[in-house]
């Protein structure tokens, strides 16, 4: 059986180390990939040259994205997915510090599956990705044969 | 042409005459020889204008006049009097009541069919635009106020009051009336400075005015036209004749100001002769009436000037020697009065001698002339007079029309410049708003990265090296954690703040007391060991942003639950206070209230009125709360009692309410 990853787009390495801190607390054992700018994710997902590069990478379970990158910003990336034949399905859970309106707003527009803040407190921060990761991870079932 | 004048007059070659003459003039007329047979023929159907004798076989001329002005057709119908020019109280008289003009007999035909299709033009005018006038009346007096007014709508004019000058100004330019009525007294700014000033208003400089003068006060009428009214009225007169001046005033609005030469350019010019000899007072008119000037004749300096109020002329013969104020005195108070200043006077002495001349020139004068001298000397005087006031009057139009020009240019700039300042700062306030919504979001996304770390690193370092730590290190870790999370909930309630102003304002119906239901359910699942009592109406629905109202009562119902946690019979109760204008609704709680020596801290934003071990908070939810109760144009303000609890009422479109219901 195929390995189920997870991409991480996080620019901040503190909120990265605290992500995988929280899901080995979880006992989420998953291989995670991490990018650290949008240019990075679209690359792991899509290839060098969008759509049509060879892309030697599997798809990812679940896509963790933040909205505030370099470069590339998670809205923007999360278009490129959406409008890719090989990602349009992938499962993208936007976390953010953000909770404006118009990110929210935006994000679901865009096609995200889910939007969650970031809580400060850590104890909720760990909650928080213990529940993403059981259900993104065990109890949804993806379309078939999406690839994904 | 259906306009139809009627010839009222006792003389048959003077019916004949102008009948003859309206006909030339292209003006269906009638004739009738008595009052009795004007009032049947007016009662029949309206007339156009009506031109009137004084005396006649069954009565008064101003009696019918009077008539008229009350009846139906009141304003609408142009009145003419036609009578002897020696009867000075006549013209007074009629002039004061409401006619249009006094035409002297004997009179020149030319002229009076010219007057006549004049007058009948601005009647053309009048009823091509029959909008409702609005009157605007300033008088301290409530009840002749009120009389006035009701007097006043009975005549079909709406009426707006105003107790005091600096009232009346604000209501002048801000409703711009067809007119203004003023008393002449009042406390404050008086009747004659309103004027005054409403003539140095740009925008308001032709409303034509009407002062009320006080009863026997020497010198209020001069003041009266000094000041710029167009007409007067002595308070004790009856209110109809206030009613007759005003609907005259009005008719001849836009015509050339008052007192400023004959009303009409094209028609003989108007002459007063005023002398105490009868004798000589007729030979004059005889002689002057020769050169088709219009005679006007008054027996005493007095009469005069009550006349020159009502009637404006173009060169006044001024008898030096009179009884009562005599011609010098007369002259000088003549002279004295802005708009009178440029009648030419020739004053008339009874000899030619030095002391005379002088005398007369000392008053003021323009030119005498000794009584002795044959009348062609004085023709030719009075048209060398004439003539130069003509040239004066055309070249103060001139200058007139040439300030108004600039003034015209000088306000198109103004409110050019005013117009473009304004954009510069809506472009600049759009542009700060823009820049705060950006820092805001900066605020909402990068304060809160490190405060996640600050935190999540501090547990991390609690669990992974626990051991390492005494208990003092590990209250030290806890207290660095419970500081992060309060700065996270600060910075939330800084953006909800912000965002209260930044978002556009949704008008929708929202039932408060469904919202406050909600509330207290959530509050009662989240500590469903405490006992309260609620008191909630069934419906109060409002309009407004239905987000925003929910976060006023969020913030406070939650305060009042939070400040009844100490209380084992807590009530908190939301509704609508009985009875109030605009309508009031309050958060009621018998909680720890607050000291009303700090209702000034209260809705600031991060001021606390409780320490935090008491009572939680971040000293944002008022400031919110305000805000949003501001952007529905309403007030929000409290009561409190320590230990017994606090209340706090609010409006929504407090203004609104208000103007519904006048």
């Amino acid at each position: 059986m195929r390995e189920k990853t997870i991409l991480l787009v996080e620019d901040n390495p503190k909120d990265e180390a605290l992500t995988f801190r929280a899901l080995q607390k979880q006992n989420i054992q998953n291989k995670v990939v991490v990018a650290r700018d949008g240019v990075e994710a679209l690359e792991y997902l899509l290839g060098r040259d969008g759509e049509n590069g060879a892309n030697e990478n599997p798809l990812p379970e679940l896509m963790l994205l933040d909205l505030k990158l370099p470069k590339i910003d998670g809205l923007e990336v999360l278009r490129r997915v959406r409008a890719a034949e090989r990602t349009r399905f992938l499962p993208v859970v936007i976390l953010t510090s953000s909770a404006e309106d118009e990110d929210l707003f935006e994000g679901y527009r865009l096609g995200t599956n889910s939007y969650v803040r970031k809580p400060v407190d850590f104890v909720e921060f760990n909650a928080a990705v213990h529940q993403l990761g059981l259900y993104w991870l065990f109890l949804n079932r993806p379309p078939p044969n999406s690839g994904v | 042409m259906s306009s139809t004048v009627l010839v009222v007059d006792d003389s048959l070659t003077v019916r004949m005459n102008l009948l003859e003459i309206l006909e030339a003039a292209g003006l269906a007329a009638t004739a009738c020889a008595d009052l009795a047979d004007a009032r049947a023929a007016l009662a029949e159907k309206p007339f156009a204008l009506v031109i009137l004798d004084v005396l006649l076989p069954d009565g008064d001329g101003i009696e019918l006049l009077e008539e008229i002005r009350a009846g139906p057709a009141g304003s609408s119908t142009a009145v003419m009097l036609l009578s002897t020019e020696a009867e000075i109280r006549d013209r007074i008289r009629g002039l004061t009541r409401g006619a249009d003009d006094y035409v002297g007999k004997p009179y020149e035909p030319g002229y009076v069919a010219t007057r006549a299709r004049e007058l009948l033009r601005r009647h053309a005018t009048l009823s091509a635009a029959p909008a409702r006038e609005t009157i605007l009346l300033i008088d301290d007096s409530i009840t002749f106020r009120e009389a006035l007014k009701a007097v006043l709508e009975g005549a079909a004019y709406d009426v707006i009051l105003a107790g005091t000058g600096e009232e009346g100004l604000l209501l002048a330019s801000d409703r711009r009336p067809s007119a203004v009525i003023v008393d002449g007294v009042l406390p404050g700014i008086d009747g004659p400075a309103v004027i005054r000033r409403i003539r140095f208003d740009a925008a308001l400089r032709r409303l034509p005015c009407l002062l009320l003068t006080a009863s026997e006060e020497g010198g209020a009428e001069v003041r009266a036209l000094d000041a710029g009214a167009d007409a007067f009225v002595r308070k004790e007169e009856d209110v109809s004749v206030i009613l007759a001046r005003l609907n005259a005033m009005l008719r001849s609005a836009g015509a050339p100001a008052a007192a400023q030469g004959s009303r009409s350019r094209l028609g003989p010019k108007k002459i007063l002769a005023v002398d105490d000899s009868e004798t000589y007072l007729r030979g004059l008119a005889e002689a002057l009436r020769a050169d088709e000037y219009e005679m006007v004749l008054a027996r005493s300096g007095e009469e005069a000037l009550e006349l020159l109020v009502v009637q404006p002329v173009d060169c006044i013969l001024l008898d030096l020697v009179m009884p009562g104020i005599g011609g010098r005195e007369t002259c000088r108070r003549i002279k004295s009065v802005p708009v009178m200043r440029d009648i030419p006077i020739v004053m008339l002495t009874s000899m030619d001698d030095r002391d005379s001349m002088i005398e007369g020139l000392g008053a003021g004068a323009d030119d005498y002339i000794a009584k002795s001298s044959d009348f062609e000397l004085l023709r030719a005087r009075v048209l060398a007079q004439i003539r130069r006031k003509q040239f004066e009057d055309e070249n103060r139009l001139m200058r007139e029309q040439l300030l108004r020009t600039e003034m015209e240019a000088i306000e198109a700039q103004t409110a050019r410049k005013i117009a473009e300042a304004r954009a510069a700062l809506v472009e600049e306030l759009e542009l700060k708003n823009r820049e705060l919504e950006a820092f805001s979001y900066s605020v909402a996304h990068d304060l809160r990265a490190p405060l996640r770390s600050i935190d999540g690193f501090s547990q991390a370092l609690l669990e992974d090296c626990a051991d390492q730590l005494d208990d003092i290190g590990k209250q030290h870790l806890r207290y660095v954690r419970e500081s992060a999370q309060d700065m996270g909930v600060l910075i939330d309630g800084l953006l909800s703040l912000s965002r209260v102003t930044r978002t556009e304002l949704r008008h929708e119906p929202v039932d408060l007391a469904r919202l406050a239901r909600a509330i207290l359910t959530q509050l009662h699942k989240i500590a469903p060991a405490r006992s309260v009592s609620t008191l909630v109406p069934d419906e109060l629905e409002v309009e407004g942003d239905p987000a925003l109202l929910r976060q006023v009562l969020e913030n406070l119902i939650g305060n009042a639950w939070k400040f009844t946690s100490g209380q084992s019979a807590a009530t908190i109760e939301f509704g609508i206070l009985e009875g109030s204008t605009p309508t009031t609704y309050f958060v009621r709680d018998n909680g720890a209230g607050f000291d009303m020596a700090y209702i000034g801290k209260l809705f600031g934003v991060f001021q606390r009125l409780h320490s935090t071990q008491e009572f939680e908070g971040t000293g944002i939810g008022l400031a919110t709360v305000q805000r949003i109760i501001a952007r529905h144009g309403g007030r929000i303000w409290a009561e409190g009692v320590v230990g017994r609890g606090a209340t706090f009422y609010f409006t929504l479109w407090a203004n609104r309410t208000e103007t519904r219901a006048a």
